[in-house]
């Protein structure tokens, strides 16, 4: 340290010195003063004006105290010169001095208490609410101003950062593609990862029903003595979406967003002339130069133009209310003709009944339909083979076409299929609630949801791809899928003393039926009806037209029990048995219970000296079992036959036939996947302005369902679904928020979330099924690489480890060397098996979400990022763009002209990178205009979302999807039996935009 | 009051519609034990024992016996057929040219889908003939189908024999216990007896495609031509006799005939699997998977009328100049010049040279785009889709005049075999040869039979397969069966695999 920095340092310790010498003085001087009595009387109010009955108001360091009445009035008398303390709670507490000079009629105005309103904040648990004051499970809430804002195409984008372990990830920046939802690090090899979604009480909902401006508050259940309540369906965690319904007033809003969206990051190809540098350099004759001067991926893209309104009217008196909204968004994506469509409605209404409110009825309606154009991500890879001298149109105005493997003009290919899809969504509930025998709540609950997706799709006549000339190709698909719910619980509630005692008791019955139907049609005579008239295509095939119906059902009791004294020893338990028609006939009932016990140190006496500081401090533990059924779908436990592609010739009649065969090897004895959940948490409060949880769990997952290749004899097919792995998942989060300055002027508030998973799958075999190691991973699909996989899955590693060769970088030649398993660097033909290693993998291990935000008067300030930390990535674009034999055909990165390599591609820890990145989601700015009339308000806001990401990743984008497309096989569908690929950057990266929008809140009170 | 009363009807209206049955309601699949008991019903489900003969792609290999990876295996490892590296395209992790090096090991995805073709295809008749056991057909009219079944079976464990030689051998559907090895000879005692026990119940006509009496004699000539080869006795005669049993077909005059769009009606074809696109057949794609990727242009003005092909798998060198001139079956591959039938001109590759189907190829590791001649024996025509319309030949007459011709010359009675000689070549427009020895018996088979899918067997009798040839050096004996594959033998413990691997 120079003097400098010792001057420095010394001179901000006298200042904190100072600085609590004076706080100390304050509090001493308080109680230095007595002197005679005088009556006081006033109304105590809270922040925004109403009167607030049940107020205490306290004389400083006395007995003497009161609470205000219904009008929020109260009486004391109060020696002069001492002070009067007014709380309530979940507001912050108010002091005032009472002098001889105190009108007798005093105004006191309380603001909210950021911990205090917190610890009141009602969360839900899953079939009711609790205080979180009384929560046993690790459970984050969020309200509707704490959620993500911008241009959003997918509901659960809001949570994206907010929730300590919870990675929303987004593979790709298309509007209409969705998000991964991933809660500490996920449970399952081959089920859904995916939280489940409850909305309203209404459990497994698409959470797209909901639009963000429709929702109250977000609750993440994490642990399994949270979850555990949910059961079969609770493994990976349980998003509870509350929304709002109708407040006491009138109310008119509208909340409008515009933004133009564009691409700042494509991969540096070469460029027309330098591709001409190039062939000139080398005295190339094979090259062929078209004249043109194209950059391919520019070509593909389009500035987004965005906008979304939002209209909602809310009304609400003593004993009902009502709130309705609707809106419509049109996101446009960056690559041309991509985006999403969407217009939506809400309604929720109440009723009460009853001269104390016994009965309630309260419903929902939630109504919207989504359009958009799926893309081929074929176009990427197009994109950065062809030939940047190419032009895109040829002479005749016609787009230029040159032959050749992964070759078609990308442009052409976007531009002349024509898909449009349209999905329908719906979900409506009626819910009763009737208060009976004093203390009880019988809830009844019926609800429906219905998702539907119409597809159309024509390629034209002239229309090839990877070899397939259809002569024109109509298609019509429609799939629904209709979720009915019938729940029936009661509630009890009951304070004596100091024991408050909870009481839960359910059942309920969902029954999930998914049908659909697809024609199709080829050979058209003329391109004139597109997809509108599949009778006129000539050429027809037997599975040109199919249908399908499957049902399944879950049948469902549960019950709850809270306890607590004194609102110091907390105590839950819960749980729950689950029927489902999915399990096999040996398996079809599973019990799922948990228990969870808090202890609220800071109630405590001897804690008591710690008041100035410390609020809150609160321990918690918690074990349950949860289930994950996902993986199973339906019918997979029994012997089936059906039709498919098994027809026959009969020789007879010189016809086919179709033939019926069994489909699958049946698995009576296939269950649910079972996860062992164990959390430690603590939530504290400091100096009233820091709140926070730190959590810990280990969650051990068995029965993990995956399709084991089963030997061939004796089985009928190759695969067969069983129960059979074990992974562990260990981990810490974080969560704090701190208000650093709470002003009336000037406010300062931060928040941040850590996550840390380390995850293991810790077994992979049974007596029965026998797997030393899952290759996944898969490279196929990318030239020369079919059957090929970067990744493992084996006992002792995470999911998604890449193993392969490891690299010793290029030799004096450009040909690439690798690690023997002695350590010495030898070519590719030199290498065995044995020598391949662990190059890492795609678990994060930290991530991180973090959030400010400022006000200055009327002013706002918003800045929000997220980040993923130490994962790798497999940069497959890179490692297939790095080819020598690309040019002069195919083009190349600028960087590979100096790079030397002359092997060809080759799977090594070459292509592995450091895939860590932090990005700065959004910054807002806003200014609240004051208005006159009845506190209605005018927020007007300028917002850049995803304006800046930090890595050292060289491909376009960090951020890989978790589910990354698989091979695409010559069909030009997409391979799904495969493994799924996480971490690899494969050609897919659909560029996220950044995006820069204006927008305008207005809300209307009378 | 009257609010209660309302509320608990709601209530007790949920119950009532609500109930805790798991059963599983199906509504577009049947349940096997809810099927088999209509004759049809029956019909439906033997069906299925055919249509997998087409074999399946899957997420873990591609199975076609026409194309990837059962066709591709049984011709890149004999002297007929190479799939060379070509820039980027067909390396695919070298499966390829390991198989052409005859260097494959256990992981080789080639010979995996080789082992799963089959098995699925015995699995599958196994669950037929469990499921037909329990129709509710008479003992009598069973008889017949068990036989074509079994029979059916017969043929793929034909084909392990021929291909993995110690193979388990699993009969029935329930027992799903792990099986172990049988001996290269109880697979070869097994195949024969299940074909004999079958063939007094099998259908004595021809009828196309299906299992008959002469599919079975036929299969029997096989197996005694390859007894030498596969157990080390020979049984020539038994094979003569097989074949002599074999009635009712003729050479074809024209021999692309059994290789057209519709070789259904071919007098010639004594086994085939049927292919229609419109009913949904897949795997046979053969005929896109070697042409170059402008091929289509010699096909249809334009290209558009034609799939585009894949430029892989061509003939090896020296495959086509064994070919005199005048052969007419020569036509099986396309080679030289390739005209663009809209301009009449020789077509440009993008590289600017002259798309020029050659002999010869550089190195399976490195060949050009226009190296090596084509497969171009089945029909290709303008209107084609990716998935072709011809059938893919299992067993023709003219096989059945081979196999008589060569055990003739075996048993040193090379005059015997001249009248079957006699019908081969003239067919082919060839002189007939002044001495028929086992040399031209084995030139004759590569120029009858070029991309068949047999080669490997014949190579492996004559032991040419052990012999160096191209860029293959000399095979060890242990490689003329391929090893169980690696995935195979480490689901289940029990089985061993093949000496040498």
């Amino acid at each position: 340290m120079n003097s400098k920095n010792k001057k420095m340092v010394l001179h901000y310790m006298w200042t904190a010195k100072n600085v609590v010498f004076m706080i100390f003085m304050l509090f001493l001087s308080a109680g230095m003063f007595a002197q005679e009595k005088k009556q006081v009387s006033g109304t105590v109010y809270d922040n925004t004006g109403s009167v607030l009955p049940g107020a205490t108001v306290i004389e400083v360091g006395t007995r003497n105290a009161t609470t205000t009445d219904f009008d929020g009035k109260f009486s004391l008398s109060v020696a002069v010169g001492g002070y009067i303390e007014v709380s309530f709670i979940g507001s912050t507490t108010q002091k005032v001095l009472i002098t001889a000079a105190t009108k007798p009629n005093i105004d006191v105005r309380l603001q909210n208490d950021g911990y205090m309103l917190a610890e009141v904040q009602v969360v839900s648990v899953g079939y009711g609410t609790q205080k979180k004051s009384d929560l046993t499970g690790a459970i984050s809430s969020l309200k509707s101003d704490d959620l993500v804002k911008g241009t959003i195409s997918s509901t659960e984008q809001v949570l994206q950062g907010k929730v300590a372990g919870l990675n929303i990830i987004r593979p790709s920046g298309d509007p209409a593609a969705g998000s991964t939802i991933r809660l500490r690090g996920g449970t399952s090899l081959t089920a859904s990862n995916s939280p489940l979604i409850v909305v309203d009480g209404i459990a497994g909902v698409d959470i797209n029903i909901v639009q963000p401006s429709d929702i109250k508050s977000v609750d993440v259940l994490k642990d399994a003595s949270a979850t555990a309540i949910y059961g079969s369906r609770g493994a990976n965690g349980v998003i509870i979406i509350t929304t709002k319904s109708g407040t006491k007033g009138v109310s008119v809003t509208y909340s409008g967003l515009s933004s133009v969206g564009y691409v700042t990051d494509n991969l540096d190809l070469l460029s027309a002339n330098q591709w001409r540098a190039y062939v000139r350099s080398t005295g190339n004759t094979d090259a062929v130069d078209y004249g043109g001067n194209t950059n391919w991926q520019k070509a593909l893209q389009q500035t987004a133009i965005s906008q979304s309104h939002t209209l909602s009217i809310n009304s609400g008196k003593t004993d009902s209310g009502f709130r309705t909204s609707l809106s419509y968004l049109n996101n446009e994506g960056v690559i041309k003709s991509t985006g999403l469509e969407r217009l939506s409605g809400n309604i929720n209404a109440y009723q009460y009944l009853g001269d104390n409110k016994e009965v309630k009825f309260d419903m929902g309606l939630f109504a919207n339909v989504d359009k958009w154009h799926p893309l081929d991500y074929r176009i990427f890879e197009r994109s950065y083979n062809l030939n940047p001298t190419i032009p895109v149109y040829d002479a005749n105005g016609k787009f230029s076409s040159v032959s050749g493997t992964l070759y078609e003009n990308p442009v052409e290919i976007l531009t002349n299929r024509k898909v449009d899809n349209e999905r329908h969504r719906l979900l409506g509930y009626f819910k009763t609630e009737v208060k009976f025998l004093k203390d009880f709540l019988a809830v009844a609950n019926i609800s429906y949801e219905h998702n539907a997706v119409k597809g159309s799709t024509y390629k034209p006549s002239y229309a090839v791809l990877e070899g397939i000339t259809e002569n024109g190709y109509a298609q019509k698909t429609y799939t629904e899928f209709a979720n009915a719910q019938g729940e029936l619980y009661v509630n009890y509630n009951k304070v004596i003393d100091k024991h408050t005692i909870g009481a839960l008791a359910g059942y309920s019955y969902l029954e999930n039926i998914y049908e659909g139907f697809g024609a199709q049609r080829s050979g058209f005579v003329t391109d004139a009806f597109s997809y509108n008239n599949l009778g006129a295509g000539y050429n027809y095939r037997l599975g040109d037209v199919y249908s399908y119906k499957g049902k399944s059902n879950l049948v469902s009791f549960y019950a709850r029990a809270n306890y607590s004294y004194d609102g110091k020893y907390l105590l839950t338990g819960t749980v729950r048995r689950d029927g489902s028609s999915r399990f096999g006939e040996n398996n079809k009932w599973g019990t799922f219970p948990s228990a969870s016990v808090a202890w609220k140190v800071s109630s405590e006496e001897f804690m008591s000296n710690t008041k100035g500081w410390l609020d809150n401090l609160k321990f918690r533990v918690g074990y349950g079992v949860t289930g994950n059924q996902d993986g199973i779908g339906e019918y997979k436990s029994l012997s089936i036959l059906g039709v498919g592609n098994d027809s026959y010739y009969d020789p007879t009649t010189g016809t086919w036939s179709l033939a019926y065969s069994p489909k699958q090897n049946p698995n009576p004895d296939l269950k649910w996947e079972s996860t062992k959940q164990l959390n430690i948490g603590v939530d504290f409060s400091l100096f009233n302005r820091i709140t926070g949880s730190f959590e810990y769990y280990a969650k051990n997952t068995d029965d993990l369902l995956y399709t084991y290749e089963v030997p061939q004899p004796p089985y009928l097919v190759g695969t067969m679904l069983a129960n059979v792995g074990e992974m562990s998942n260990k981990g810490v989060e974080l969560t704090l928020n701190a208000d650093i300055i709470k002003g009336d002027k000037f406010s300062w508030n931060a928040n941040l979330t850590l996550g840390h998973n380390v995850q293991k799958i810790e077994k992979l075999s049974n007596p029965t099924y026998k797997t030393d190691v899952i290759y996944s991973g898969s490279l196929h699909g990318l030239a020369g690489m079919s059957g090929q996989y970067s990744q493992i899955i084996a006992e002792g590693y995470p999911v998604g480890t890449f193993w392969g060769f490891e690299s010793a970088g290029l030799g004096a030649d450009g040909k690439m060397l690798y690690y023997n398993a002695a350590g010495d660097k030898v070519l590719d033909t030199a290498l065995v098996d044995d020598d391949k290693r662990d190059l890492g993998n795609i678990q994060p291990d930290l991530t991180m979400g973090v959030g400010m935000n400022f006000t200055y008067g009327n002013f706002d300030l918003g800045v929000s990022g997220y980040g993923m930390f130490g994962q790798k990535a497999l940069n497959a674009t890179n490692m297939m763009l790095n080819d020598p034999n690309r040019l002069p055909t195919f083009n190349v990165p600028d960087d590979f002209l100096g790079s030397r390599i002359t092997s060809a591609p080759k799977y090594s820890s070459y292509w592995i990178e450091d895939a860590s990145f932090f990005r700065l989601q959004t910054v807002s700015v806003g200014y609240t205009l004051p208005l006159k009339y009845k506190n209605s308000k005018l927020r007007i806001y300028l917002m850049g979302e995803n304006l800046a990401v930090f890595t050292s990743y060289k491909g376009v984008d960090p951020e890989i999807g978790l589910n990354a497309q698989d091979g695409i096989n010559q069909t030009g569908k997409l391979d799904e039996t495969g493994l799924a690929a996480p971490g690899i950057d494969r050609y897919n990266n659909y560029p996220r935009p950044t995006t820069i929008s204006v927008g305008l809140n207005f809300t209307l009170n009378n | 009051m009257k609010i209660k009363i309302t509320a608990a009807i709601l209530i007790s209206m949920l119950f009532t519609i609500s109930c805790t049955n798991l059963n599983e309601d199906l509504y577009d699949k049947v349940e096997d034990g809810n099927f088999g008991n209509t004759p049809k019903e029956v019909d439906a489900l033997v069906g299925g024992a055919y249509s997998s003969l087409r074999g399946f792609a899957d997420g873990i290999s591609n199975n076609y016996p026409t194309s990837e990876y059962v066709f591709f295996l049984n011709e890149t490892v004999s002297d007929e057929a190479t799939i060379p590296t070509r820039g980027t395209n067909w390396y695919d992790g070298g499966q390829y040219q390991d198989a052409q090096k005859h260097t494959w090991k256990t992981d080789n995805r080639l010979i995996l889908s080789a082992w799963r073709y089959n098995y699925t295809g015995i699995a599958k008749i196994n669950s037929i003939l469990y499921q037909v056991d329990k129709s509710s057909l008479t003992d009598a009219a069973k008889a017949p189908i068990y036989a074509e079944l079994k029979a059916l079976r017969a043929y793929y464990y034909y084909n392990l024999l021929d291909l993995f030689g110690n193979v388990p051998i699993v009969v029935n559907f329930e027992d799903t216990s792990l099986p172990s090895n049988s001996t290269r000879k109880q697979v070869y005692d097994f195949v024969e007896k299940e074909l004999l026990d079958a063939i007094p119940h099998l259908n004595s006509n021809i009828v196309y495609s299906k299992f008959t009496k002469n599919v079975a004699y036929s299969l029997l000539a096989r197996l005694y031509l390859n007894s030498e080869a596969f157990i080390g006795t020979a049984r020539w005669q038994d094979c003569i006799n097989m074949c002599q049993k074999v009635t009712g077909y003729t050479l074809t005059p024209d021999f692309f005939a059994n290789f057209a769009t519709q070789n259904e009606k071919s007098p010639e074809i004594i086994f085939a699997i049927p292919y229609d696109q419109k009913a949904g057949t897949v795997g046979n794609y053969m005929n896109s998977m070697s042409c170059h990727y402008l091929h289509k242009l010699t096909i249809s003005a334009g290209g558009n009328d034609y799939p585009w092909s894949a430029n892989g798998m061509c003939a090896q060198p020296g495959v086509y100049s064994a070919f005199a001139e005048t052969d007419k079956r020569r036509k099986c591959m396309v080679a030289g010049d390739q005209i663009n039938v809209a301009t009449g001109q020789v077509i440009v590759m993008d590289n600017g040279e002259p798309l020029t189907y050659t002999e010869e190829v550089t190195s399976v590791a490195d060949a050009k785009e226009n190296q090596g001649v084509r497969l171009g024996k089945y029909e290709m025509k303008a209107g084609e889709q990716w998935e072709r319309d011809h059938d893919f030949v299992l067993i023709r007459y003219a096989e059945i005049l081979m196999m008589q011709a060569e055990c003739y010359v075996r048993m040193g009675a090379a005059d015997l075999a001249k009248p079957f000689i006699q019908q081969i070549t003239a067919r082919a427009g060839e002189e007939m040869p002044t001495t028929i020895d086992l040399n031209f018996i084995d030139k004759e088979l590569l120029k009858e039979f070029t991309f068949e899918g047999r080669r490997r067997t014949d190579n492996i009798r004559f032991g040419t397969f052990f012999q160096s040839w191209w860029e293959k050096g000399p095979t060890e004996k242990y490689r003329a069966i391929f090893p169980i594959p690696s995935t195979v033998l480490t689901t289940n413990k029990n089985l061993v695999q093949n000496p040498g691997y």
